[in-house]
Order: structure tokens, then sequence, then C-alpha cells
């Protein structure tokens, strides 16, 4: 907030720096961007970032490739990925909502107790429930399956959504609701026609982080999905680079697509992420 | 008599009827299990001994060991004898409906010996038992199905109970939880009956702890304040619901498999061996990478280097993208979050790729400049830096959103009068940056930290413990043992005991010092 400028030399110095950083987090993007276009399986031939040969021929094979059965691969799994991310969602989104309404309006014996456990189990990762869960899906005959995927997601959307919700009907006014009361409307008829509507933004912002997180989940689904039917997206990305066989280029352009459309939404909604995140550890 | 009786003893005939309702089921079901298992293994036995199958089989074979295909090198095709002595190959054209199930159940007799087991999701049991010339396989499907559940004897008790308990407050005074407890207890006969003590006790005692409650007047209080809550309860049921099923029953199963053994399927209870195992270190020395302390330790180092990285790499950039002057502040900072709205698996494979001895990109600068490629998972130092240098490389821009947010929160005409009184530009960032810092990179800090210290992803893609599980950390070296290393479940279960205590630890232990530091 200096108003003064410094030292044409300092401030030279300044951006420098921050050039110097700047490149150093782009390059490794340049270099999916250009291994997505250039031909070959090896990652960089060249240490620069501009392709010295273009085609498309990664983007092709990636959308063309088809297993036995004559299903295209990528689509499918793309397909698997927004399937079990919307389901996620959903079902996040609808059991949180009464649950986040409840923590946020009414005092009631068990309220602190509840905020904690729901804040315990938002931070704490998916992967110390991935043993048991193993178990249990195994022995539901689950394993494999979207459905089951979509069970174990639901473990950590439920407590994220909940904690994202109580936040933004914290930030909603009371007189609505107290007019209503006392005009004589249920809670629950409050809840439905006058709150929800009012938290529109919050549950679509809510509703687009869960679909992000479920989106970009590795490690359950490459535990969880073992038949190349079910993959999602994560998994086709892991097994294309893999001990044996690695086509970087194939990766490249597979990267590439499946990250677009959530940076995309990254970008769009930064600004409400960092608050959802930090208040939960101010207000707890 | 106090007219509200009847609530307690309902509350507590609910429990009875819910314990003794599971522990039939428990127990009906293990009967009817090992009756039909025993039916299945009987019918391979009969085959295996050259007599015809009994009544409900649906399947049963002698069948031949596997040899190569004639036609196809790869394929391993068996055969089974039919009722009048003829051969036939199973699969192929004209198979019958189990064939592909006779078939895997032959090589899995060969792999691991006779067995019988339920089918998954169908009505059917399959055994297989050696026999001369190969191996028997029977495929049974049960002649009627489990017990039916005593409504009649349930109810009666429920009733019977319900009598005695109404009695017990007519008379009053101590009678009230006598009839009460004995009342609700009545479930513990069939019980008993099913299952023995254990569970008949477990009846006897929550009746019991109910009418304990409601002779003290504790069950009248909760009421209350039920009702007083009530519709909140009523909005919280649905999500408490769902996460007691997908979380509660998970998270007491995980507590629960870490006083297992897993054998192959086998569970057996070890009591406290696969703790001691871990944090005895099991016989390895300290320097071992598959010593607990040693990942423990792996661990801590790096989220210390994290973090520390991460705070100082990101406020450091705050600090200089507040400044006014810089020309294209909201440029960089579009282009410096970038690694944040990556998702962090491809990150990680990028990286991994960008360490790649031959053709990663870093070994290829290192060339250009003249110096020797390195191979950066060989060795400890290298591979973990690797990992640290991805970690960094994803996890700054977090920090620096946060900081940069907490330093536009600073009125400017703060600065402007601290330099009327002729403050210095350390005395400046000393007194007024540092104060607004705080607050809000603290629980930054303690949520980076948690997140670092369960970075799965990084660790796993990147250097994936080279050299020789070195750089592991906790999380990983756990998922190895259920996974990678001969399905060690148990171990692995509790492992995640274990690191969830840290985790409950450091929570406690981070809380109470934030407390401080508000007082």
């Amino acid at each position: 907030m200096n108003r003064r400028a410094p030292k044409p030399l300092s401030q030279g110095l300044v951006y420098l720096g921050i050039s110097m950083l700047t490149v150093v987090v782009l390059y490794p993007v340049m270099v999916i961007l250009k291994k997505a276009f250039e031909p070959g399986r090896n990652f960089a031939t060249s240490v620069s970032p501009v392709p010295t040969e273009f085609s498309l021929e990664h983007f092709e094979n990636l959308l063309t490739s088809a297993n036995s059965s004559g299903d295209l691969l990528f689509l499918r799994y793309a397909w698997n990925s927004a399937l079990v991310a919307l389901a996620t969602t959903v079902v996040g989104l609808f059991l949180a909502c009464t649950a986040a309404y409840a923590l946020s309006r009414f005092r009631f014996a068990g309220r602190r107790f509840g905020i904690a456990t729901f804040l315990a189990v938002q931070m704490f990762p998916g992967t110390l429930l991935l043993m048991p869960l193993y178990v249990i899906l195994h022995k539901l005959g689950l394993l494999n399956s979207l459905l089951g995927l979509v069970l174990v997601y639901a473990t950590t959307a439920i407590p994220f959504c909940v904690w994202t919700l109580k936040g933004y009907f914290d930030s909603l006014p009371k007189e609505l609701e107290e007019a209503a009361r006392l005009d004589g409307a249920s809670s629950f008829k409050i809840f439905y026609m006058i709150m929800l509507p009012l938290a529109k933004p919050g549950l679509a912002v809510t509703g687009l982080f869960s679909f992000m997180t479920a989106w970009n989940e590795f490690i359950l689904a490459s535990t969880f999905l073992t038949d190349d039917s079910a993959y999602t997206l994560p998994v086709l990305l892991k097994s294309s680079v893999g001990q044996y066989s690695a086509d970087w280029g194939l990766f490249a352009a597979g990267a590439i697509l499946t990250s677009l459309p959530v940076m995309a939404l990254f970008y769009f909604l930064q600004r409400y992420l960092v608050g959802g995140l930090t208040a939960g550890s101010v207000k707890g | 008599m106090r007219r509200d009786w009847w609530h307690a003893y309902v509350l507590a005939a609910l429990v009875s009827v819910i314990v003794a309702t599971g522990t039939f089921v428990g127990y009906r079901n293990a009967a009817f299990e090992h009756r039909e298992l025993a039916r299945a293994k009987h019918a391979a036995s009969s085959v295996a001994q050259g007599l015809l199958p009994m009544d409900n089989v649906v399947a049963a074979y002698l069948v031949s060991p596997a040899v190569q295909s004639r036609e196809y090198e790869f394929l391993r095709e068996r055969s089974v004898t039919e009722a009048d002595g003829s051969q036939r190959r199973l699969g192929g054209t004209g198979a019958h409906a189990f064939d592909k199930r006779i078939y895997d159940a032959a090589n899995t007799f060969d792999k691991s010996g006779a067995f019988v087991e339920l089918i998954i999701d169908s009505d059917y049991v399959i055994a297989a038992q050696p026999a001369r010339g190969g191996v028997a396989v029977a495929i049974t499907t049960p002649p009627k199905g489990p017990e039916p559940f005593p409504w009649l004897v349930v109810l009666g008790l429920v009733v019977m109970g319900s009598l005695v308990c109404a009695a017990g407050t007519l008379v009053g005074g101590g009678a009230r939880p006598l009839g009460l407890a004995l009342g609700a207890s009545g479930l513990a006969v069939p019980t008993f009956l099913w299952s023995g003590l254990a569970m008949a006790l477990v009846v006897i005692g929550c009746s019991m702890l109910i009418a304990w409650a409601d002779w003290r007047g504790s069950l009248r209080r909760a009421g209350r304040e039920f009702r007083k809550g009530g519709i909140a309860y009523a909005f919280l049921t649905p999500t408490a619901a769902a996460m007691l099923v997908l979380v509660g029953i998970p998270f007491v199963v995980g507590l629960g498999l870490g006083f297992y053994n897993n054998n192959h399927g086998e569970w057996t209870f070890v009591g406290l061996d696969n703790f001691i195992q871990i944090l005895s270190g099991d016989g390895r020395s300290l320097s071992d990478p598959l010593n607990f302390w040693f990942t423990l330790g792996v661990t801590v180092a790096w989220t210390a280097v994290n973090v520390v990285l991460h705070v100082s790499i990101g406020v450091g950039l705050a600090l200089v993208l507040r400044q006014r002057w810089l020309k294209g502040r909201h440029g960089f900072r579009m282009l410096l979050i970038l690694p944040w709205a990556i998702p962090n698996y491809i990150t990680a494979l990028i990286w991994k790729g960008m360490f790649q001895f031959e053709y990663g990109a870093i070994n290829s600068v290192l060339s250009t400049v003249g110096l020797d490629k390195v191979n950066w998972f060989s060795e400890w130092s290298t591979s973990f830096a690797s990992n640290v240098a991805t970690n960094t490389w994803l996890g700054f821009p977090f920090m620096m959103v946060v900081a940069l947010g907490a330093l536009e929160n600073i009125p400017g005409d703060m600065y402007e009068a601290a330099e009327v009184d002729g403050a210095s530009p350390w005395q400046r960032f000393h007194h007024i940056t540092i104060p607004h810092l705080m607050p809000a990179m603290l629980p930054a800090l303690a949520l980076g930290a948690i997140w670092t210290f369960n970075m799965f992803n990084v660790i796993y893609l990147v250097s994936d413990g080279r050299p020789g599980g070195g750089t592991d950390i906790l999380v990983t070296e756990a998922y190895r043992w259920a996974f990678e290393r001969g399905e060690r479940y148990g171990l692995a279960a509790a492992y995640a005991t274990i690191i969830f205590l840290i985790l409950i630890l450091w929570t406690v232990i981070g809380s109470r010092l934030a407390k401080k530091d508000e007082e």
C-alpha cells in the first residue's frame, strides 16, 4: 500500500524475481501443452516449451481408442466420471442442506458435538477410511461399481457440503424467517419456501466444489475400480503412464481435456474457496 | 402413580427388540450358511466318490486338470465327466450355464486347495473337493430359505413385559425400576437360546440402564431437551443417518479390523499384535524404511519442510503482489494460482515425467547447461527433494491467496499514520503487517499441515516411495500394507488407527495453543 514506489533498481529486481517464478510455475504446464501437440511417446525431447512439429495425433488416438466391444474409451470414462461426480454432488447437497440449516439456525443439545463431528470428518482424509470401506464394499459386492464409488465419495462430500452450506446460511439475514414465523408458517415450510431459494447461490457454489472434488479424485477410484469398463478419467490417466509402458503424448492430451473444465470452474469459483475453507477453522 | 411409565418402557422394549432381532438374524444366517456349506461340500464329496449327486444340486461334475488348448496356445482348457460317462469340454460353443463358475472353481482349487463358499449375489453355494483324476465341483441351491422371524414370541414377550412394568409402577417406589428392568429383560430368554450368554447380558444390561436412568429422572430431562430442539433434530435426522451408515460404520469397522489378521480372507483375532508390531518396529532397525518410526520421521520432515516453503513463498509473493506500483499484478496473480487449479494427481504425474532420467524435462535442462543427468529416485535425498519440489509447486498458491486476502484488508491509512509518526519500514512490517496476517495465516497453516501430512497423491505418484519405500509417508505406507504387500488389511487398519490418533492429538494440541494465544 506504500504510495511511494521504490527506486527503479529494486523495482527491476522485483520484476525479475516474480517473472522468473512465473516461468517456473508455467514451465511444467507449457511442457505438457507442447507434448500434447507434438508427436512421440517420450516426455521431453528438448528443453524448449515450443513444439517443433505440430500434430493432433494424440487427441485423435485418445478420442478414437476403443475396447474390444467398440466402446470409445475416453468418452466412456468421461461419462463415468461425470456420472459419479454428479451423483455425489446431488447426494451430498440433498443430505447436507437440512443439517446445515439446523446447525446454523437452531440451538439444541448436541449442536457443538455435531459441528465438531462434521469438521473432524471433513478434515480427516478419505484414505483413512479406504481400508474398511474396501472390506465392506467387497462384502457387499459393490467393488468395481460406480454406485459403490458414489457411496465412498459421499463420506467426504456430505460433511464438506454441511460445513460450507452452514457458512452460507449463517450469512443470510434472519428477518425474513421471523416474519414468516409470525405469519404462522411451519419450520419446514420456512426452510423450503424461503431459505432454500435464498441459498441458491450457496448451493450452486457448494455443489460445483463437490463436483470438482469428485471429478479430481484418484486414489479411491483406482483402488475400488479394477474392471476397465468402470474406470473414471483419473484411473485412465494414471494407467496411460504406467511403469512399463508410458505414452506421455496420450497422457498430455488426456490431462488437458480432463482438467480444462475443472480449471475453468476453479478460476470462476476461487474467490469463494478461500473463505469457505478457512472459515471453518476460525469459527470452529 | 406417574402416568409416563410407558415412555421408559417403550424405549427399553425398543432397545431389547433391536438387540434381540440383530442377534436372531446373525444366528439364523450363520446356521443357514453352515447348513448350506455342508450340503455343497457333501455334494462335491459324493461326486468325488463317484456317487450320483443328491437333491438340490444344480451342477456337479468331476473336472479334469487343465491342459493347454490345441487351437490356442494361451488357453488352458478343462473337461468334465457327464453322468453318462462321456467327456465334455467346459466353455466354448454350447457351454452350460455354470461352466464358467466350475472352471474358475477348479482353478481356485489348484491354487489353494479344497474350499466351499457362497456365491455372492445369488442363491448358490459352490464347493470343490479333491477327487481321483481331477477335482469334484458341485453347485447347490438351498431347498428352503432361512427360518422366519419369530414375531409371535417377540410380541408376546413385549406385551407380558409391559404388564410386569405396569405392575411395578402401581406398587410404586423401588418396584418401579425393578418392574421396568424385569419387563424389558424378557427378550433375554430367546436371545440366550439363540446365541448364548453374552447377547442376553446385553439385553438385560440395556434394560437395567434405562430403568436406572428413569429412576434418576434423566430420561424425562432428556425428553424435555429433545422436545425443545425437536425440529432441529428432525432436520438433522437424514444427514445423521447417512453419516452413521457411510462414515460411522466404516470407522468402527476400521478400528475393529486393527485387532485382526487377514490371511486369504480368513480373519483371526490377534489382539494388540498389529499395534505392537508397528510401534516396536517389528525388529527392524531405525534406518529401515519399513520401520514405523522411520516413516513417522519422514512424514514429520515432509510436513515441516513443505509448510515452511509454502508459507514463506506464499507470503513473500503476497507482499510483492499487493504493491500498487507493480504493473500487471492481477495478471501475475492469475498465472501464479495456476498450480492450484490443476487437479493434483495430474500435477503429480506431470512432475513424475519432469524427473524422469532419460527424457525428463529437468535432466534435459541440466544437460543443456552442461551438468550431468541425475537419477532422481535412486537416492533418498534427491527423491525426497523431488517430492518436495512437486508439492511446493502445487501448494504455495493457497498460502499466497490467503495472505493476499488478509493484506488487502489492512486499511492503507494505518501505514500512512505510522509513516507520519516516523516508523521505519521494518517497524511498520512488524507492528502492522504481521499482526494482521496472523489471524488468517494460522488456520491456513493448520489446514495446510494436515493436507501435507496426508498428501497421498504426490508421494504415491511422483517418487512412489523410491528408493525402497524410503520416501513413503504414513498414509502411503498404510496403503501399501493393505494393497501392495500381501493384503495385510489388519496391519493397515492398525496403521490407519495410529494415524488417526496422531491427527487427533495434533488437533487437540493445536486448538489448546490457539486458545492460549487468544487469552
